[in-house]
């Protein structure tokens, strides 16, 4: 196998990766700001400089050359090179910082240039806490600065689009923007504007930067040039924990970090996930979380009077108790996880129902070729898997309005706002309604209201519209003790902040809610139906095992980036 | 003078070739008579030239460019890859001199502009090019103008085009404009710009012959380089090594500016002493005046001190060995009364104005160079300043993409080294303090 030498050490590859990928895969902290694994390198913030031998070549026998101990004589090139723009190549033999002191010289006067001109508004920055520039500063630059003149002025605050505000001073010109939308969006909605220093990029007359993928430019801007017009001066780095889990929007169930102040979801950035997003996030799946702040329920009720979890637990087991199985419609969700409808089905089963029908939620044009879906939910997938039919609406909303049921369960969606029927078609039928917001119509004609834990609040899995079984993590804490919930936001959180632990706690904006998986159960036991799980992860063990269409989905298969299921009704 | 010590030897009885003394020569009929399109004719239309054997004959020569670089022209011909009618080759004349002190170009395209496309002709038929661009930069409006014009004419006349003189190969030459850029002038920045591109430079490796313009096989030459090519063609690779140095030989146009008494573009062999040029060719010294400084091949060329010339002859070898560059063979001559350190301001603005911001170190070490050399020149400045200059010209040194930052570096570092005292006598002479700055080693 090929293989280059590194500060001394040995590194294998396959194929032609560029060096500095190498580098940073194999553990080798190169530092770099212009480079961008899906992007090409212009090797324009030449700050991955090394230097760089290759084994001198014998021009008659075209092999190399060898010293007097047998080993190949490397020939060094004159000027130090950059690493991102180099292919690897076998026999390299390259000098970083950790062992020369020409790169390590030329890395701190890079970054000497680089700050000269930019503005020391770390403190009001909302890059700072996760800043290249910043991290690689105090990593590899110089202690102060010999510059004494006038920093160079650039308009700032201004509005690309509607979703994206540049700064121009804080901008380094490492043109990773630009190319997003040259190569990786092709929108070409940005380009670089002006000349030398004062260069910053810009839209081109007339064209607003307002492309369904403008924010990814923020998460790969290695300054706070790019910021967020949604999120920006809203919370402090550290102040924020992070959660990675996956984006609800839509059915592509695209990877992303939560991020949580004062259990509040203040921002939504792309986590890496080769087969599912790569290093993308769409504009939708970052803004639309205010449903995980806003209009919560304030806790359970019957009838629109507030009541404890216990009275409302016992009122829908009596709901169903009452009723003949075949006047019972269990309606599962597409928005809820699989394990929340597979306990659905057990219910359903148990009491005598068919199986539970599903709601689709489509807007066709939603959708393209890349990471948006038609599908507005996160799970229908999951829902098919589970053996669930998408509800046939107008010979529901027929047998609703004949009379024709008695009890209606539905499991976080909203029948009437989606259209299905509505709230006065419910008066006749009994409506027990697991939720998300205040703001759904169906709960008006709820007669028992359950508060649902949202995607952020639970454990849970989530299938996308390729077979991609991902799993949620719980981002922000509930009201209440839940011992499952309070491991897992302590295991999966990168920082280990927000648990009740630690002093980062916060007690405000607790929603008292449930995940299915702690309400279904207890509505079981109330019927006398067994229904012993340990929590969300039992669930799943045993559906990857029972039920063909999720084998190998195990919590511990899926880990970080999920696992791709094989299709349906094919036997893995 | 000494004349045993140049090498372009009796001189004084040169005979101009590049811009023969000529009326109206830009017109194509009094080209035609005297020997215009000749040499492309025998190319194209004899047995005894192919591809392979003009491009030989070019290396015979030993013609090096004449853009700065000073490449071996036919060497880098030969870096082109093998023809595959699948792909499209270009060739690209580059016509962008914009560096401050050239002005030797222009004369071509003004004078003698048929031999400049006879050159491309036959560049592009040595390595079997169908398409040559000739950019030249915007503020040429007048030259952009004649040429497009003679471009017609020799269009009109089958010189150019398709079929050419009935030999069955064809050549198409497209003039096109830049919009006033100095970073143009460098190659893969003008392959950028001729795309529609940001005159960005690119990475090299790939280089142009590997993937130039929009990606094919593309070479690039100076103006002057290519118009040798005809000569070469007409009077013998043999010939044309005659002229001037051995190791850097033909005709050359010297474009001197400044402080003498007939500045202009003069064409010579290549190897005339320095001495001779200033004082005979230019007409000496304006006024009388001694010979401070000069720079012998536009402003990015080391800066030589008046006695640091005596015996160099303008051709890479010496100039290289009294510790400087041929360059574009722009020479700038500056009497006894330039103040250097203002001269040196006005440089480091040019650099600054003209550094596109694509590298860190070229972008961000231009303005503060300026920075520090106005406020030397202002007489605010610090002994320390100087050591500051020398250290921001090893940080920017070949650390870029291109060598737009060795060029603004170079003039900085050669005139401290050189003009030193001059610097020193310019520094405040109250002490400041440093301002809580930190040294960084």
């Amino acid at each position: 196998m090929p293989n280059i030498t590194v500060d001394n050490e040995t590194l294998e590859f396959d194929g032609r990766p560029r060096l500095l990928q190498l580098c940073l895969e194999t553990g080798v902290d190169l530092p770099h700001f212009c480079y961008h694994p899906a992007m090409s390198a212009p090797a324009n913030c030449r700050q991955c400089l090394v230097e760089v031998g290759t084994p001198q070549i014998n021009r008659e026998t075209g092999k190399p050359n060898l010293d007097e101990n047998g080993q190949p004589i490397i020939q060094f090139m004159p000027k130090l090179q950059t690493s991102c723009s180099m292919d690897a190549s076998d026999g390299m033999v390259v000098r970083t910082h950790k062992s020369s002191e020409l790169v390590k010289r030329a890395q701190k006067d890079n970054l000497e240039f680089l700050l000269i001109n930019h503005p020391l508004d770390c403190p009001i920055c909302d890059q700072a806490g996760h800043c290249p520039l910043q991290n690689q500063t105090y990593k590899h630059g110089p202690e102060g600065s010999r510059f004494e003149f006038r920093k160079v002025s650039k308009p700032k605050q201004i509005d690309l689009g509607p979703r994206v505000v540049l700064d121009g001073e804080r901008c380094i010109n490492c043109t990773r923007c630009i190319r997003f939308t040259d190569e990786i969006s092709e929108s070409h909605q940005l380009t670089i504007i002006e000349r030398g220093v004062r260069n910053y990029p810009m839209t081109p007359p007339g064209v607003e930067f307002d492309e369904p993928y403008s924010m990814n430019v923020i998460d790969i801007c290695p300054v706070g040039a790019l910021t967020s017009k949604d999120s920006r001066f809203r919370a402090r780095t550290w102040e924020m924990s992070k959660t990675a889990s996956i984006s609800t929007v839509n059915a592509r169930g695209s990877n992303c970090y939560y991020w949580v102040k004062d259990n509040k979801i203040v921002e939504i950035t792309p986590r890496t996930n080769m087969d599912v997003n790569e290093y993308w996030l769409a504009d939708e799946d970052r803004l639309d979380y205010r449903i995980f702040n806003d209009n919560r329920p304030l806790g359970p009720t019957i009838s629109g009077a507030d009541v404890n979890w216990d009275a409302a637990y016992k009122a829908v087991a009596d709901c169903l108790k009452g009723a003949k199985g075949d006047r019972v419609q269990f309606l599962g969700s597409a928005f809820a996880t699989v394990e929340d409808n597979y306990l659905l089905s057990k219910l359903a089963t148990a009491v005598g129902a068919s199986t539970p029908m599903y709601l689709t939620h489509t807007e066709a044009g939603r959708g393209d070729t890349w990471l948006r879906t038609d599908d507005r939910t996160p799970n229908s997938q999951g829902c098919e898997r589970l053996g669930f039919q998408p509800a046939n609406r107008s010979a529901l909303r027929s047998l609703i309005q004949s009379g024709g049921l008695d009890v209606l369960y539905v499991l976080e969606d909203d029948p009437v706002a989606s259209g299905l029927c509505s709230a006065e078609d419910l008066a006749g039928v009994k409506v027990v309604l697991h939720y998300y917001n205040s703001t759904n119509q169906t709960l008006p004609a709820a007669d028992v209201a359950i508060p649902a834990a949202t995607a952020v609040e639970t454990v849970g899995t989530l299938v996308n519209d390729q077979g991609h079984a991902q799993r949620l993590r719980p981002a922000k804490s509930i009201a209440g003790v839940n011992r499952t919930l309070s491991m897992e936001i302590g295991k999966c959180r990168a920082d280990r902040h927000g648990t009740p632990f630690d002093k980062w706690y916060d007690e405000s904006n607790l929603i008292n809610c449930q995940p299915g998986w702690v309400s279904i159960p207890r509505i079981a036991s109330d019927l006398n139906i067994e229904m012993n799980y340990k929590g969300p992860r039992n669930i799943m063990a045993e559906l990857s095992s029972a039920n063909d269409a999720f084998a190998g989905a195990t919590y511990e298969a899926m880990g970080e980036f999920g696992v791709r299921l094989s299709e349906i009704g094919v036997t893995a | 003078m000494d004349d045993k010590k140049t090498k372009a030897g009796d001189w004084r009885s040169y005979q101009r070739v590049l811009l023969p003394p000529v009326k109206d020569l830009h017109k194509l009929d009094v080209y035609e008579k005297h020997e215009g399109y000749k040499a492309l004719r025998e190319v194209l239309t004899t047995d005894k030239w192919n591809p392979t054997s003009v491009t030989n004959e070019v290396k015979k020569s030993g013609l090096k460019g004449r853009g700065g670089a000073g490449f071996p022209t036919g060497l880098k011909w030969s870096f082109m890859p093998p023809v595959d009618p699948n792909i499209p080759r270009f060739l690209c004349c580059n016509g962008d001199e914009s560096e401050p002190g050239t002005f030797k170009d222009r004369q071509l395209m003004e004078y003698n502009p048929h031999l400049v496309f006879e050159g491309m002709l036959i560049a592009s038929y040595a390595m079997s090019i169908k398409t040559g661009y000739l950019y030249i930069r915007g503020e040429f409006a007048d030259w952009i103008t004649l040429m497009e014009e003679e471009l017609e004419k020799a269009y009109a006349k089958g010189y150019v085009g398709k079929n050419i003189m009935g030999s069955g190969y064809s050549c198409d030459i497209v003039i096109h404009k830049g919009a006033g850029a100095y970073i143009c002038g460098e190659e893969s920045s003008l392959m950028s710009s001729l795309e529609g591109q940001r005159a960005y430079p690119r990475v090299k490796p790939p280089f142009p012959a590997q993937k130039g313009i929009w990606g094919y096989p593309t070479t690039i030459n100076n103006v002057e380089t290519l118009a040798c090519a005809p000569l070469i063609i007409n009077k013998g690779g043999e010939w044309f090594s005659k002229i001037g140095a051995p190791s850097h030989p033909g005709p050359v146009l010297y474009g001197i500016s400044g402080h003498v008494n007939r500045p202009g573009v003069f064409e010579y062999p290549t190897g005339m002493l320095i001495t001779d040029l200033i004082n005979e060719v230019a007409g000496g010294m304006r006024g009388g005046k001694k010979l401070k400084a000069l720079i012998p091949g536009g402003s990015s060329t080391p800066i030589l001190r008046a006695d640091m010339i005596e015996g160099v002859t303008m051709d890479a070898d010496s100039l290289r060995e009294a510790g400087s560059m041929m360059g574009t063979s722009g020479m700038l001559i500056m009497d006894e009364d330039v103040d250097i350190v203002s001269w040196l301001r006005r440089i480091t603005h040019f650099y600054h104005h003209e550094s596109c911001g694509q590298c860190t170190p070229c972008r961000e070490g231009t303005g503060w160079l300026e920075n520090i050399v106005t406020r030397l020149d202002e007489g605010q400045g610090q002994l320390r300043d100087l050591d500051i200059l020398l250290d921001l010209c090893t940080q920017m040194e070949g650390r870029t993409v291109c060598a737009l930052a060795d060029a603004a570096a170079w003039p900085v570092r050669y005139t401290i080294d050189r003009f030193r005292s001059e610097f020193e006598a310019k520094c405040s002479t109250e002490t400041v303090p440093s301002g809580g700055v930190l040294e960084t080693a």
